[in-house]
Order: structure tokens, then sequence, then C-alpha cells
């Protein structure tokens, strides 16, 4: 088959460009094989525009496209999913290449380009992608472009290429300032129906386990995991635990959560928006209460962060039975959440019924048979709890060694750490600390997050790494309830007392693995600066643009004093004549300006400098004769004065189109021979 | 009954458009002329806003949004680049040369514009059949020529003729309709007869009869202004003779008639055909031919001006002769 219609050269041209920004794009994700078929596509299209080929016939089409379902299945077991589903959308793109009959088929090309570079943003939100996202679209455009302009019958000059990413640029820039209005005014609903989420990254930071015994290295990764916003002042380092899980189930290896199964009080999420379940009357909290906005980065885990004891205040997330904040679905990009927070608390302070009290003392039968014997021995000796977990604590302080890589361990998890290698983390020391706790029938329980963060100097947040991850331990003393008790903090108060990368700033094996990390030099003043200062524009964009939606009420009701509908209305459209005002303005200016008043402006400039010099032109003294008189009085001049007159001549009356710069660099040249001397 | 209203609402549609667009020489394109709608590619992209639109809410993600509003917004600039593509432009019908029936007609357009605007991609269409693309590459003025085949003999009228523009994105079209009193001569379609003229002796009395020429001098006569200088008598001018010019005569043995009797039992346009046939055979020769039509007759000569007579007479008899040049 030969095409009815032949694409235009630069449409061409554009079009595989919009090709490789595609592919660019979305190099990330892109199995092997489609680098082969965008080539077997591009090249075929060549050829065909070149007359070489013809058209692929059905049955070829119908064998790549099969072909193509044959190498998803192969790259990802599945067609379903988000990943999978893009490369279908990308290889069905590259084959659409391949049928361009009509100029509506070389539309669906550039639709299609459009939408797949847009996708993009599935998966990375970061500010670079959005500059190259927008920088494709732009290409995308000029395509589009090239469809729609006038092709010369003979071949074009070399500028034609140029002229569609012009046309778009300008177009692109003059559309921002409209876009930014619609963005701020815009409503935005809530997610309609449930969609995949990008699969590749696992979970991000917090684990909903925590095996202590296995091989660990820890403080290897530098992301930020949240930031905070205070509404008053910052609380000090030591109150910053931030609650994230709570495990209360161990199998002797493993501590885990316990399922919604394990609660018989009601239902164990207490949704923001909905009426208190009846176990929220056991929580008394005290005191002023702390208000804050936390962003978080993508964790594809469902737990939100706050200090104890929250309350949530946006939508989709709830308190859970055991005070920490879930969200109703994993975090697949950054969002944000307001929490109200009270330090001053008292949990399940009228006591624990007995099913509470079976589950957090319940310990695997034949592990750590030393460790349930001494704490035995201990309570009978100790003349109160408070002592008992007094002497508990002076054990690790005595005698062991906070370190960021310690010895992997047996069976006796607990039993090996307490009486032989002493050498550990957060979680070597919450996990044994709970265990001795419940060995000796205190009810107790592990609770994972982030401990502490960095104040960010000038801006006023908190910036918390995923290297700030903790874990500590929580007992049940009647008519107090639950209480923190950080064994970490018995062995390194320094841990807590100062954030964890001050603490390690010196400590080799901190961010060992991470060479190129800005935080591994923190210590060298310049570089923290800059990466604070990045990190602040992460920020602004984290709040700004990618969780816009949880700023823009109180932005609207700011900027708009009440917001409803007729206000909205009438904001969005001043708003709008005013972001359409400059291309209005553009428009009608290049409509009614003619060139000739340019150029006898640039004349004028032209007599003006002439004058200055003590030349003046005679009135009825045409540009030619003036040049000449000019070049007679002045031969020093006499090369600028007349090329610049007769390009004038020439342009104002003659056939050369209109060259504004070349003359004003004539005026340039000029003024140089002059002299600046005004 | 049908038919009628169908009629009648043609008729209503005429009227208002007459109104609305009123026929001019020279048509300026201001608001009040251009309209703008989207296109089926426009609507399309609708769809692909909506579909993106899904996608960002459905994701809650806010690049995504951004990105359709991007798109949303270029769709409205889209319309001032679309609009400003054609508002401004003047446009007049230009020169026309006279074709044949079952020809192209090339209609003749001079587009201008104030300024050197860069107005790309411009195209006048007539009923759906002609169109012809246009640009302004920052030109003031550009003339196209429009083929809109001919029907019929006679003045052809086409009436409005579209001038659109879909530039820059093809989103969206501005489009005016354009009444600029357009008008082509049709000359008959020619067709090549079986029998050649029939000649008549020049002269009844046999002697030769001469036509105006430039071999034999015939005679001298009081110059009339206006006249070539080069045919002035300038020896006479010299003897103070008064300024005279000279004729000279070319010797031709027969005329040849065109006529309308030539052809027994053909209708009209078959014998109008047949003479427009025989007219273009015997241009660029030697003859001189005239024509006889009912109540026409034209002396016999020769020459690009006769000829364009001859074929002029053809093409509006028995037609109304309103609309001439």
């Amino acid at each position: 088959m030969q095409p009815s219609w032949q694409t235009p050269r630069t449409a061409l041209w554009w079009m595989l460009v919009s090709v490789c920004v595609v592919l660019a794009l979305h190099h990330g994700h892109l199995p092997p094989w489609l680098l082969v078929l965008a080539l077997v596509s591009v090249g075929w299209q060549v050829q065909i525009y070149r007359g070489a080929w013809r058209l692929p016939r059905t049955l070829i089409k119908a064998l790549l496209g099969l072909s193509c379902m044959g190498g998803v299945i192969l790259s990802y077991g599945r067609l379903t999913g988000l990943e999978p589903m893009v490369v279908l959308l990308i290889s069905g793109f590259l084959l659409k290449l391949l049928e361009i009959h009509h100029r509506r088929d070389a539309l669906v090309v550039v639709y299609l380009a459009y939408f797949i570079v847009a996708i993009q943003c599935l998966f990375d939100q970061g500010m670079l992608t959005a500059l190259n996202v927008i920088a494709g679209m732009c290409v995308v455009t000029a395509a589009l472009v090239a469809l729609f302009q006038y092709h010369e019958p003979s071949r074009g000059k070399p500028g034609v290429y140029w002229r569609p990413l012009r046309s778009s640029l300008l177009i692109t820039l003059q559309a921002i300032p409209l876009m930014v209005v619609l963005f701020v005014v815009m409503p935005r609903i809530g997610a309609l129906w449930a969609v995949p989420k990008p699969a590749d990254s696992g979970t991000i930071g917090m684990s909903d386990s925590m095996s202590p015994g296995d091989f660990t290295d820890l403080g290897a990764d530098t992301k930020v995991a949240f930031r905070v916003e205070f509404e008053g002042e910052i609380p000090p380092q030591p109150a910053l635990y931030w609650r994230g899980l709570v495990f209360s189930q161990f199998d002797g290896r493993t501590w885990s959560q316990t399922g919604p199964w394990g609660y018989r009080d009601g239902a164990t999420m207490q949704w923001y928006g909905e009426p208190a379940e009846p176990w929220d009357e056991q929580i008394s909290r005290r005191g002023e209460p702390l208000d804050y906005r936390v962003t978080m980065e993508a964790s594809n885990s469902p737990w939100l962060f706050a200090l104890s004891t929250p309350l949530p205040q946006s939508r989709g997330a709830a308190l859970t039975r055991d005070f920490r904040l879930f969200y109703k679905h994993p975090i697949g990009s950054e969002m944000q959440y307001r929490v109200r927070s009270w330090l001053d608390y008292q949990l399940e302070a009228g006591g624990l019924t007995r099913w509470r009290q079976k589950m957090e003392l319940a310990l695997p039968d034949g592990f750590n048979p030393r460790t349930r014997q001494v704490a035995e021995q201990w309570f009978r000796e100790a003349p109160d709890t408070d002592a008992f977990i007094k002497r508990v604590l002076q054990l690790y302080n005595d005698s062991f060694v906070y370190t960021l890589k310690p010895p992997a361990l047996g069976k006796h998890t607990v039993d090996e750490f307490l009486w032989q290698s002493q050498r550990g983390f957060c979680e070597h020391f919450a996990s044994s600390f709970v265990f001795f706790m419940r060995a000796a029938g205190v009810p107790a329980r592990v609770v994972v997050g982030y401990q502490g963060g960095e104040r960010h100097p000038s801006e006023n947040y908190l910036l918390v790494h995923q290297y700030d991850a903790h874990a500590w331990a929580e007992v049940w003393l009647p008519d107090r309830g639950w209480v923190r008790v950080d064994p970490t903090a018995a062995v390194a108060p320094e841990r807590i007392e100062m954030s964890f990368a001050d603490l390690f700033a010196e400590n080799e094996d901190f961010l060992s693995e991470s060479l190129l990390a800005l935080e591994r030099y923190r210590h060298i003043d310049w570089v923290n600066r800059l990466r604070l200062r990045l990190d602040s524009l992460e920020y602004t964009w984290a709040k700004w643009v990618l969780g816009y939606e949880n700023v823009q009420g109180d932005f609207l009701l700011r900027l708009l004093g009440r917001i409803d509908p007729l206000r909205i209305g009438l904001f969005l459209l001043l708003a709008g004549l005013i972001a359409l005002t400059p291309v209005a303005v553009m428009m009608l200016r290049g409509r009614e300006k003619s060139h000739r008043d340019e150029l006898d402006k640039l004349f004028i400039s032209f007599c003006r400098r002439m004058a200055s010099a003590g030349l003046s032109r005679r009135s009825g003294e045409g540009a030619r004769d003036f040049a000449r008189r000019v070049a007679l009085e002045r031969p020093d001049l006499a090369g600028e004065v007349v090329a610049f007159a007769s390009a004038y001549e020439q342009q104002r009356y003659g056939v050369e189109s209109f060259d504004p710069a070349g003359l004003r660099g004539g005026l340039r040249r000029l003024q140089k021979r002059l002299g600046w001397r005004i | 009954m049908e038919k009628s209203s169908h009629g009648r609402f043609n008729q209503l549609y005429q009227r208002w458009m007459d109104w609305r667009l009123p026929a001019r020489d020279r048509i300026v394109l201001r608001n009040r002329r251009l309209f703008i709608f989207p296109t089926r590619a426009g609507f399309v992209f609708f769809g692909l806003l909506i579909l993106l639109w899904l996608v960002a809410t459905n994701f809650e993600n806010n690049l995504i949004f951004g990105l359709t509003f991007l798109l949303a917004a270029i769709f409205v600039v889209a319309i001032f680049h679309t609009f400003f593509n054609l508002s401004g432009l003047s446009i007049e019908a230009g020169y026309t040369p006279p074709c044949f029936c079952g020809s192209l007609a090339e209609f003749g357009f001079v587009l201008s514009q104030r300024g050197r605007r860069y107005r790309d991609n411009i195209r006048l269409v007539y009923q759906g059949e002609s169109n012809i693309s246009l640009a302004l590459p920052g030109v003031e003025r550009v003339e196209v020529s429009l083929a809109i085949p001919a029907p019929a003999r006679g003045w052809f009228k086409p009436g409005r003729v579209t001038l659109e523009t879909r530039y820059p994105l093809g989103l969206l079209r501005a489009w005016t309709i354009l009444d600029l009193n357009l008008q082509a001569l049709v000359y008959p379609r020619p067709i090549k007869a079986s029998v050649w003229p029939q000649g008549s002796r020049a002269g009844a009395d046999g002697n030769m009869e001469l036509v105006d020429g430039r071999e034999d001098f015939r005679s001298l006569e009081k110059y009339r202004p206006g006249e070539a200088l080069g045919r002035i008598a300038w020896k006479h001018y010299a003897r103070e003779q008064g300024l005279h010019t000279k004729h000279y005569a070319d010797p031709v043995d027969e005329y040849l008639w065109l006529d309308w009797e030539a052809f027994p039992g053909l209708d009209t346009e078959m014998r109008l055909s047949r003479l427009c046939g025989w007219c273009l055979e015997l241009t660029g020769g030697q003859a001189l031919y005239g024509l006889r039509l009912p109540g026409i007759e034209i002396a016999p000569a020769r020459g690009e001006a006769h000829k364009n007579r001859v074929l002029k007479e053809l093409a509006l008899f028995g037609l109304s002769k309103e609309g001439g040049d």
C-alpha cells in the first residue's frame, strides 16, 4: 500500500523527535526489546517517506502487535498493572507510526505522544521530571504545528525545521499563566476508582515487621521520609518520637503487628470525620494540643507518622486502636496530612482487659530461656515495677555498645544479644527490652517510627530522614497506662538528644554505601548549606505543587476571603482574563504594527545619531543622497553610513525582506565609529 | 412540500448571508466577518484532556493535573492564534482569465495585510470541491488563483468562497465566507468541426479586398491623436504639408465566415461549440474571419483582440450580457 497522504517533511521530523522524547522520558521502565521496535518503526517510516518501502501489510502489523504482547508477557509476566500497560501503550504508539494513511492518523500519533509524555509523571514527580515533561510537551506541540503549517511545494530553507518549535515554545509560554490560574482554582475531587500503582519500588522506609537478629546494616538511606511544619515552635528533640507502627506479636524471631481481628472492642480504625469508636474513651488528652502538617514522601505503605497521642485532621486518615495513624491506601506519591497531637496523655490507663493483657504479654515458647529466668528473678527482687525497669535499663547502660553494624544473631536472639554480643542498635534494644518485660509479666510492646529530625535553619520545618528510623518500647503500668521507655536512650542518650546525622557524621559506618550523598559531607559547611537549600526547594515543590490539594482550601480562603462557587467563578474569570492579556496584546500589536513604521523609526534614530555628530539631514533629502553627502564630508564613516542607508532603502522600497536586527547592528557599528558621546 | 420549505429556508439563509456578509470588492477581515469553532480534532483533543484529567484525579497526581491544565490553556491560546491568523487580512478578487466550458476557471485573489505578520497556512475553499493553500510568510501581499470547474458558457459567478485556517494546532477552524462578486467569462466548449468554414470571395466585383495590414501602402490620411508615431509621414511633415499617417493594407483573397447557418439541425450549444472550435483553429493563421450569428455580425479581421471579441459573442450568445468587465 502506498500512503494516500504524505507526511510533510518537517512534521515527520518532529514526530520522530517526539518518539525519541517519549523513549527518553520513559527509559527507566522500558524493556530493551521496545528499543528494537522503535528502531524498526522509525526506520520503516523514514523509508516510506523516501518512497523506498511501502506501508506494512495487515499481516505484518498483526504479527508485530502480537509480538509486542508476547514481549510484555515475557518481561512482566502479565498484561495488567501500570508498567505493562504503559509499555503496551508505547508499543501501540510506535506501531501507529507504520499506519499513517491520512493526516488524522498522524494526529492520533501526536495525541498519543501527549498522553504518554504526561503519564511519565506517574513514575516520578521530581522538579526535574516536571521540567523534562514540559519540554517534551513542547516537542510534541511542535509536531502538531508542523502538521498544520503551510508547506512550500519546494524544499524549504533549513529554518523551516525550527519554525514549528518556535511557534510551539511561544504558545506554551503564553499558556503557562492560564495553566497556573487553572491549577490554583480548579477543585480536586478524590480518586473515583482504584488504579494500579507503580510496582517497581518496594516498601521504602518502614517495614511492617522487625527481625532484630537478622543481618542488618543501618544508616545507608539518606532519603527524606517526611517533613513537618509546626504551627508553633518545634518541640525539643527528645520529645520527637514519631509513632509509626506498633508490634505486639513475637514469634521468636520477628516482631509484627496484631491483625484487626486481635482487638474485640469496635472497629480498629477511627476515620477522620466519623464518630468516635468506643475505645476512644480510653485516651485521655491533656494540655495544649500541637498542630502540624506532615508532608510524606512516597513510601508505598499506608503508615502515617505522628507524635503521641495523635488525632488526624485530614481526610482519608484514621486513628487506629493502637493509637497510631493510618492512611486509606499505600502512599505512592507525595502527600500531606494534618495532625493534632497532645504530648501529655494517658492511654488505656483505666486498665487492660484480660484479652488485652494476654495479647501484650504473649511470648513464644522455647525461645530465650535465660532471659525469661533472669526476668522472673529480677522482678521478684525489685520492690516495684519502676525499680525493675530501672535495673534493666541500668544493665544496658553498664555494658552495651550502640553500633550500626551489629553481628547477626542465632536462634535465641534476645539471649544472645543480652548476655553475649551486647552490641546493637535500637531494634535490638527495643526487642530485648520488651521481651524482658513480658517475661516478667509487665505488658509491653515495640513501637517503631522515627526519632528526632533535622531542623531546617532558615525555613521553619523539620526534616526527618530514613536514617532517623527508630524502635522503642512501651510498657503498661497500672493507673498510668502505656508509658514510653526507650532503652536505646539508656545506652546512647546522645542518640536521642542530638539528631542522628549529627551524632554519626564522623562515624565511618554512617552512609558508607553512599559516597555521593550530600549527607555524607554535611560537616563541610557549604555542602551542608547547599543540601539544605535544595531541600527547602524540594519541600516547597512538594507542598505547593505535589500536595496542592492539601493547601488549596486554605490558600483560596486567604485569597478570596470566603469560598463559594460565585467567588471562585469570578476569580477564575478575572485571573483567566489577566493571564490571557499578554497573548491578546501581542496578537493585536502584531496586527497593527507595520514594519514600515518600524523601519522609519530606525531611520529616524539613525538621523538623530548623525545630527548629534553634526551631520543633519536636510529636509527632503533622501536616504541615499544624505548618505552620499555624509560619505563626502566624513569619509571615515562612509562605509557604515552607506551600508545602513542602502539596507534601509532596500527594505523600505525594494524587495529585501524586513530585517530589523541587521539594521540595528548597522546602527551599533555606526555608533561605535562615532564614539559613545551623546 | 418538503422541497419548497427547503427552498424557503435556503432563500432565508441566502438573505441572512447577504446581510451578515455583504458582497464587496475588497474585504477586510474583522471580528464581525470571522467565525471560529473547534474542529473534529479539537473535540478529540477535549477527549484527551478528559482522559488526562481522569488519570490525574484517580492517581491523585498534581503534576498530571498541571499538564492537563497546560494543554487546556494551550487550547485557549490557540483560539487567539487561529483567529488572528485571519483577522486583519484583506482580500480582493484578482485577475481571472476567461476559460472554456468544461475546463477550470482560475479565479485570482489578492490577499494583503498591513504590516508583515507571519500568516501561515490559510485555505481558500469553494464548496468543498476546489481548494488552495497559501501563506503570507511575513510578506504584505500574495496572489493566488483558485481553479473552479466552469459548468456552462457565459458569465460564471461561483458566488461565495470560504477562507479558512486551522493553524497552528488544527484544534480550531476560523473561517469567513467571502462574496467578492467573482465572475469569469466562460467560452463555449470548443468542438472541432468536421467541415471547414465556408469561404466567400473577397468582394463581389472580383477585386482583391484589402484589409488593414502592413504589406502594401494604401493611403495617406490625416493624423489622428493616438496613432503610432512610427506611421507618421515625416517627409510630408517636413515639407510642411501637415501631419499625416501612412496606411498599409494586406491583400486577401477570401474571408472566412464563422456562420451560424453552417450547422443546420444542431442545437444552439453544439453550433456555438463548433463555431468556437473554428475560431481557435483560425487564430494565429493568416485568414481573416468574421462571425455571423442571428442578429449579430462581426466583420472579418484577425488578431488577439478580434478573437476575444468573437469568443465573447459566442460565450454570451442568447444570454444576458449583464456583468461585463
